[in-house]
């Protein structure tokens, strides 16, 4: 049975509870005062019937002695069984007060069917006079009979003055009563149908609230609503709507956001494409004239050149067909190796390199063409304007459950304003000069973007301090997933 | 709004309940007990005191000392008296009685034929034992068990002694009786007449009359007319005795002449106060009931039988009006 029901039932119950108790207690004294009435009605009764038993034996009898006949004394005997029979209902109404005149009553009925039969059988013995004397004696028993009779009921009356009284009183009271208990009744089913229909209305209006809240949007407000029926799994599934479509907005708006991201991500790689395009009008031409030149190189026997040759062209080809995809740390480091190489045949002693390499992290994921841009900008900052080169020091290392990967020079270091316009999406001047034409801000970029945070990278510098940029790389599995998705999209 | 009419809701509903639960507590309180339905016959003998004078004092007393004997011996008792000495009545009541079946029946005695018919015949046909008080019928005329009461011929002897002591052994008594000529008069007047007589100075006039107030009163007036020279006067009716006073009043100086009477009621006793009634004989009615009721009931238990024929004597006493005032 659910809720809004029961409560209806019980109330409905609890009225008729009320009504039938009311009822039943009330029928109970009725009906208890009725058997009382009842009684009393019976003594009096009795009491007459015996007077009137009586008065019917006194005139069979008379009956009899006018003209005496064995009918009629048969009608005789009758009455003067009826007459004791009545006595013996009269010996039933004896009680303390008249115990003396009942008995005296019930002698004299014995005394008057005694006299009565003497009268009888002076008759049957042709005794006239005697018979007559009885007679007159019988006639002024049965007068005693009835002097008896009211003083019995006199009696009857004082004795029972005080239980007639109470009944009377009490019959009164119990109207008072009945008034008292009518207008109890009303203002305590008032007050418990109100009750009762708040505890149904106030969370149907509380309801009605929130759904007005909603209407207009908020979703944000806690629908909390304690009731024991149907309605509080109404606020329950209410709430739970309510929580779920936030949550839907919350991811649209998410969702919306990385449309954004992706866009511009997008964006950024056309960038670079172009610009790297820009460099490349004819790579095929481009690389078989460097084979050839490597060749060439190798056949004059300037292996040196031949392999710097090489170098340029496997760098060129790697920043043509793997700019869009995730590459294995491995390959970023080989390719970066290949520039250091060239730019070592460039700058000779100036540039010094010394390298820490983990090679367990060596299998990690991530954008390609990271590496190289920093590097160069390294060189380009740390190595090219000082007379004296400068030193590169390039770490990987694993740390917990992230690879740590850092790139670090010796040169004049880079001003607060400059490292935070490069971390914030500043404008992208300086990438001219970059042999991929990637600059460094790129290079931020998509970091941030393939690993989805902002604390993937960061820039520790100082004026002539020298510069530190530092990776962190996840190994997270789920991460990899992400690298891929990111990648083949 | 809506809170004050809540308040004024359970506010009022306290006090409806207040008086609710009252009314309730009234209803139950009323007391509807049934007296009690007694078992069966009750115990003890059922006794019956049958007056003729249920107003007098002196028959109160009789009625208080026998309802308490009947209460020390677990009889039950009805007094069945008649008011203003209807006669009628007084038998209707006996015979009433002897109806009832009643296990004893203590009656004033009532010297007439009626009477004795009534306790002679029928009383004793159907055994039930008859006892005189106060006043006695000879035994052989009502077959009564016997009599409780004051010896009526010894106060008749004591008050005439009492009034040769005061008048001295000459002069005039008017001896006034009721014309009803009971008993107990008679065995009075016998008693005065045997001490009185032994003198022979004394001269005694006995004037009978009719109960009532006028009756007497035209009794003493013509006594005093007849015997002017009356020096003495016994009302041998007791409730004679105001009404002599009264009119003895109204001629002569009454505390020149010797007035005596018999019984002790208030009205006699204030006389005898007054100084109007010079003696009277106190009697023992409490004690008269007490003996009555005690000796039915031992003469229904068997333990005193026969009860002495002669009667049970109750003591009584010469008052004076020196002792009175």
């Amino acid at each position: 049975m659910n809720g809004i029901q029961r409560k209806i039932l019980t109330m409905s119950a609890t009225v008729l509870f009320i009504m039938v108790a009311i009822w039943v207690v009330l029928t109970y004294y009725n009906q208890k005062t009725q058997e009382q009435y009842n009684d009393i009605l019976q003594r009096y009764l009795r009491m007459n019937e015996a007077t009137d038993r009586s008065h019917q034996t006194i005139s069979a009898l008379n009956d009899y002695l006018l003209k005496p006949s064995s009918v009629k004394l048969e009608t005789l005997k009758l009455t003067q069984a009826k007459l004791l029979k009545a006595k013996e209902g009269i010996a039933l109404l004896r009680n303390v007060d008249n115990a003396f005149t009942l008995t005296s009553y019930i002698n004299m009925i014995d005394s008057l069917v005694e006299t009565s039969n003497l009268s009888v059988m002076f008759e049957e013995q042709r005794n006239p006079e005697q018979s007559a004397v009885r007679f007159e004696e019988t006639t002024r028993i049965d007068k005693y009979i009835t002097e008896t009779t009211l003083t019995l009921i006199d009696k009857e009356v004082r004795t029972y003055d005080h239980f007639y009284r109470g009944i009377i009183g009490q019959s009164e009271k119990l109207k008072q009563l009945g008034m008292w208990l009518l207008s109890l009744i009303t203002i305590i089913l008032l007050l418990f149908t109100y009750w009762f229909s708040l505890s149904i209305t106030k969370p149907i209006h509380r309801l009605t609230l929130a759904a007005k809240e909603l209407s207009r949007g908020r979703f944000d407000k806690q629908i909390e609503i304690h009731s024991n029926d149907e309605i509080s799994f109404l606020a329950k599934t209410f709430d739970r709507m309510r929580i779920n479509i936030n949550n839907l907005i919350s991811e649209i708006q998410q969702k919306a956001q990385l449309e954004s991201e992706l866009q511009q991500s997008k964006l950024l790689l056309k960038e670079s494409q172009l610009r790297s395009l820009q460099s490349q009008i004819n790579p095929h031409f481009l690389f078989n004239t460097l084979d050839t030149l490597s060749k060439k190189a190798y056949l004059d026997g300037s292996e040196e050149t031949s392999d710097l040759i090489a170098s340029v062209a496997g760098l060129l080809r790697y920043n043509l067909r793997r700019l869009d995809r995730a590459v294995t740390l491995q390959d970023e480091l080989s390719v970066m190796l290949k520039y250091i190489e060239i730019q070592k045949a460039r700058f000779t002693d100036r540039l010094h390199y010394v390298q820490e390499i983990d090679d367990s992290c060596l299998e990690l994921k991530l954008p390609c063409l990271t590496l190289q841009p920093i590097i160069e900008n390294a060189i380009i900052h740390a190595v090219e304007p000082l007379e004296d080169g400068g030193l590169i020091t390039f770490r990987i290392r694993r740390d917990g459950n992230e690879a740590i990967i850092q790139i670090e020079d010796t040169g004049d270091g880079i001003d607060a304003e400059t490292v935070k316009r490069i971390m914030e999406d500043g404008p992208q001047s300086e990438s001219q000069g970059h042999s991929t034409g990637i600059g460094f801000s790129n290079v931020v970029k998509r970091l941030r973007l393939f690993f989805g945070k902002e604390d993937v990278i960061s820039i520790h510098s100082a004026i002539g301090q020298g510069t530190l940029v530092t990776i962190k790389i996840p190994f997270t599995e789920v991460q990899d997933d992400h690298a891929q998705a990111a990648a083949s999209r | 709004m809506r809170k004050f009419i809540v308040a004024v809701l359970s506010a009022s509903c306290i006090v409806i309940l207040y008086f609710t639960v009252s009314t309730l507590v009234q209803v139950f309180a009323f007391d509807l007990s049934t007296p009690a339905v007694a078992e069966e016959q009750q115990k003890g003998y059922r006794l019956v005191l049958i007056t003729l004078e249920q107003d007098t004092p002196f028959w109160e007393k009789v009625e208080l000392g026998a309802a308490s004997a009947a209460k020390q011996n677990g009889a039950s008792l009805e007094v069945w008296g008649t008011y203003g000495a209807n006669r009628d009545d007084f038998l209707k009541n006996i015979e009433i009685a002897i109806a009832s079946k009643v296990d004893g029946i203590i009656v004033q005695g009532l010297d007439t034929d009626e009477f004795k018919n009534l306790t002679k015949i029928r009383a004793a046909s159907n055994g039930i034992p008859i006892i005189t008080v106060a006043n006695d019928v000879p035994m052989n005329e009502s077959l009564r068990r016997t009599y409780v009461g004051s010896d009526h011929l010894k106060a008749g002897e004591m008050i005439a002694r009492q009034l040769v002591s005061d008048m001295g052994f000459s002069g005039e008594v008017v001896l006034m009786v009721s014309d009803r000529q009971e008993f107990f008069q008679r065995s009075r007047l016998t008693g005065i007449l045997n001490v009185l007589g032994q003198y022979r100075n004394i001269e005694t006039k006995i004037v009978a009359s009719g109960d009532s107030r006028e009756n007497v009163a035209e009794a003493t007036n013509q006594v005093l007319n007849d015997a002017p020279g009356a020096q003495a006067f016994i009302a041998v009716a007791a409730n004679h005795a105001r009404s002599i006073v009264q009119e003895i009043g109204k001629r002569r100086q009454v505390g020149n002449l010797f007035i005596y009477s018999f019984d002790d009621s208030p009205e006699t006793l204030t006389l005898l106060q007054e100084g109007k009634l010079d003696a009277l004989i106190m009697q023992a009615p409490e004690r008269m009931g007490e003996e009555s009721v005690s000796l039915m009931v031992k003469w229904l238990r068997g333990e005193l039988v026969p009860l002495n024929p002669d009667g049970y004597f109750t003591e009584m006493r010469v008052m004076r009006a020196e002792e009175a005032s």
